[in-house]
Parts: structure tokens; sequence; C-alpha cells
């Protein structure tokens, strides 16, 4: 087993538990680390291939990724928030004001 | 088995053991815990992997402000961030899917190869130099997207406050002004 392989492995598994977590969880702080934990798993998917490539745009991009998490973290988090003036213990389905 | 494989495996072991600790546990705080051991695990794995700069970029924007983001947040919840216990479809439902996209990610793995490896520059020098050269318009893209996040972060927030803390005493002479929010 290379450690190509195991790196691979690694993301394959870590996405699934985040996965799994995010579509288990009610509470919308631990979603939202679920959804972390997915990106994560994503961003050392990038790395992977810019060390099997060779190339530095890869790297340049994974930097963006990790960006990109920060605004979504401060954004659900403010909607987490929203949800918890609500009720004390919130539950992820209650916010259904836009469905049809 | 390479030179690699052997420094790789811990930071796999953690990276995978604290995710699962991340799903599974059932306080908000452990959860932030086991992230940051998470982060930091990652970080290790990109230091391996030769990706020195994303390494220390986990270590600063991940440890250093997302998780202590989440801890802010944790801290803030009331009844201690006690969640409901999960409904039945929801445990079958998160396993299955688990299961489904673990299968189709090993196929996908067996099917293809894994390709040589071609060594190229990753130092920070060249990073750098994509980040300012052919990544430009995206990496400066995600200034206005932070600006963005920022504001409306805050609009989230003032729009759900609870009205007593908004509302002014009204004088009975002045006429009724239009709220625009809830």
């Amino acid at each position: 087993m290379s450690s190509e392989v195991l790196v691979l492995g690694t993301s394959a598994v870590l996405f699934a538990i985040g996965g799994a977590g995010a579509l288990m969880h009610r509470h919308p702080v631990a979603l939202l680390m679920a959804i972390e934990v997915m990106l994560n798993a994503a961003n050392l998917l990038i790395v992977l291939g810019a060390r099997v490539h060779g190339g530095a745009d890869a790297e340049a991009a994974a930097l963006v990724v990790l960006v990109l998490s920060a605004a979504e973290a401060v954004i659900g988090l403010a909607l987490a928030l929203a949800l918890f003036r609500r009720r004390a213990i919130p539950d992820v389905d209650d916010a259904v004001e836009l469905r049809g | 088995m390479d030179g690699l494989f052997i420094p790789l495996l811990p930071g796999c072991i953690v990276a995978i053991a604290s995710a699962l600790g991340v799903v599974s546990a059932r306080r908000p705080v452990y959860a932030a815990i086991f992230l940051l051991v998470h982060s930091l695990s990652l970080a290790a794995l990109f230091g391996v992997l030769s990706a020195a700069m994303v390494a220390v970029g986990q270590i600063v924007i991940y440890s250093g402000a997302i998780v202590v983001l989440f801890l802010f947040v944790v801290t803030l919840l009331p009844t201690g961030g006690r969640e409901l216990a999960p409904t039945g479809a929801r445990l079958p439902a998160g396993l299955v899917a688990a299961a489904a996209v673990l299968i189709a990610l090993a196929a996908s793995l067996a099917a293809g190869a894994i390709p040589v490896v071609t060594p190229g520059d990753l130092s920070v020098v060249a990073v750098g130099h994509a980040l300012f050269g052919s990544l430009l318009v995206g990496f400066e893209l995600t200034a206005p997207l932070l600006l963005v996040a920022i504001i409306g972060a805050v609009v989230i927030w003032r729009r759900h406050e609870p009205r007593t803390r908004t509302a002014v005493p009204a004088k009975a002479t002045e006429p009724r002004t239009l709220v625009m929010h809830r």
C-alpha cells in the first residue's frame, strides 16, 4: 500500500464520516462541525493532488478553500444563533419558512 | 510501502479518530475540541505531504480562527448545547449514506490507477507565484466574499434580534413608523 492510497483512503473515510454526521445531527452547530470535517477531507485530497502532479496551483487552491470554509462557518454560525433565539433546544428541521 | 507511509500513518489515524469524535460527541464543547485535534492532525498531514504553506494556513486560519469561533458560539449556547436525540430515521439514513459514499469512493479508487508522483516545485515561493499569478482573480475574489460573509452575519443577527431590546418606547403623539424587519 503506497502512501498515496493511504491518504486517498483517509480522505474518503473522513468524507463519509462527515456526511453521516451531517445527516444525523439536529443541532445546527454539530451539523456545521460535520460539514467542516467534509471540507477538510476535500482539502486533503487537493493537497494530495498537488503533491502527485507537482503543481503549486493546487496548493494555492487549497488555501482558497480554507478561506471559503471560514466564510461558510461565519454565515452558518450566525444562522445557528438565529435559530437559538427561537428555541432553547433547536432543531434544524424547524427552519421551514421557505417551504412552498 | 514507501518512505512517507510511516510518517503519514499516525496523522491519518488521529484524523479519522477525531472526526469520529466530532460526529459522535454528545456535547458541542467536546465536538469543538475534537475538531481542533482533527485540524491539527490534518496540518501535520499537509506538512508531511510537503505542503508547508497550507499546513501553516490550516493552523492559523482553521485552528486559530474557525475552531475558536465555534468554541465562542458553543459558550453562547443556552442549556449547555443540549441536543434532541436523533429521530428514528436519521441514524440509519446517516449510516446508509456513509456506507454508500464509502463504497462509491472505494470503487472509483480501485478502478483508477494512482499516477506516478511527478516531482514539482511546491515551495512557498511557488505557491505565492501561483496565488498572485494564475489564480489571482479567484484569490482576490475571496476578499469581497469575506466582506459579504461579515455583513451577512451581522444582518442575520440584527434581523432576529428580540424586539424588546431594540424597540424605543413610542410616544403617544408620534405616528407609528413602519418597521422593515421583523
